[in-house]
């Protein structure tokens, strides 16, 4: 199967590949899986905490070069935007922006659901801090 | 069970009609093709003896010199004995098309549905492999190696559990060790440098 050139840049040279530290309460982490293919995903992200935006991002793929170039892309759109921004972010759009193939397309939605479990965990950690919750502690 | 299209009595087995002898259309079932139960213990001997007894009775040389319909039946029935074959014989390959046929679609499980500690531990598996120097990669392989031959004990385990419960529930256990396995067919190959 022959690649897009946009996937291919993605697959050559990945952005954001690395981690942040999954125990700072402004990071979230997303670890999300495709069992049918074997692929793992995790995602990761820092929000600012004064201005709400997310301010790095970060990734690590282990699984086809659709998987890497999804997720790569995904950490690139995520980096500047809102939490409920980057919610908005919807598998299709990756799939467009890469011209992925139908047979492909789930590696977008890992990509889409690891944006979403990262931005669940982030707000799981606030809510555990939210002074509401302190005051009851 | 249905009649012979050509005579309207009942075939002797899924393939012949016991009156005029016609060929049937396939059943689409791989385990009835085979006229086998569906279980997932199954007599590897036994579906070679099925098969080599079938694939001289459906050839389509056999059929060479009979009506049209029959050569098409022919030619149906090898395609489909050959498929059979292969997705029965393999433990793993068995184990998918049951599951398919029970309503676990495997093609469209989502992350939920992987235990997240099956997700951390073969990520930090696959971030060890990727670390590793040239002269570790051996011992790794034996560790992958030595994992897919306990998941395969405990797939045998699984299957004759469900072959005498016929439960669900074992099935959905199934589907969590089949993921597991591909998961770690996925590091072998990694660090055999083939994936």
């Amino acid at each position: 199967m022959a690649y897009s050139d946009k996937v291919l840049d993605h697959y050559n040279n990945p952005r954001n590949v690395g981690s942040l530290d999954r125990n700072d309460p402004n990071v979230g982490t997303g670890m999300v899986g495709a069992p049918e293919c074997g692929d793992v995903m995790k995602l990761q992200l820092r929000v600012d905490e004064a201005s709400g935006v997310i301010e790095d991002a970060k990734f690590k793929t282990f699984g086809c070069g659709s998987a890497i170039a999804s997720s790569s892309l995904a950490t690139e759109w995520l980096k500047g935007k809102t939490v409920d921004e980057a919610l908005a972010i919807k598998n299709t759009d990756i799939v467009n922006e890469l011209s992925l193939p139908p047979v492909k397309i789930h590696c977008s939605v890992l990509a889409e659901d690891a944006i979403k479990a990262a931005i669940h965990d982030y707000k799981k950690k606030q809510g555990v801090r939210s002074p509401a919750e302190a005051a009851l502690a | 069970m249905p009649v012979c299209w050509n005579c309207g009595k009942p075939p002797r087995d899924i393939h012949f009609c016991a009156d005029c002898g016609s060929l049937q259309p396939p059943p689409a079932n791989y385990f009835d093709f085979f006229e086998l139960e569906r279980k997932l213990v199954l007599d590897a001997a036994e579906l070679d003896r099925r098969f080599y007894a079938l694939s001289r009775r459906l050839h389509p040389d056999v059929f060479f010199r009979r009506g049209e319909r029959e050569r098409q039946y022919s030619l149906d029935s090898t395609a489909i004995l050959n498929d059979a074959y292969r997705t029965l014989k393999d433990p793993v390959k068995r184990a998918e098309y049951l599951l398919k046929e029970n309503g676990f679609e495997t093609g469209e499980q989502k992350s939920a549905n992987v235990p997240p500690e099956l997700l951390e531990e073969v990520f930090e598996l696959n971030m060890a492999l990727e670390e590793s120097a040239k002269e570790e990669i051996a011992a790794a392989l034996a560790k992958f190696a030595a994992m897919r031959g306990e998941s395969d004990v405990e797939m045998a385990r699984q299957f004759e559990r469900y072959d005498q419960s016929r439960e669900r529930g074992v099935l959905a256990e199934i589907r969590g060790l089949l993921n597991r396995r591909k998961y770690i067919q996925n590091l072998i190959e990694t660090a055999n440098g083939t994936r």
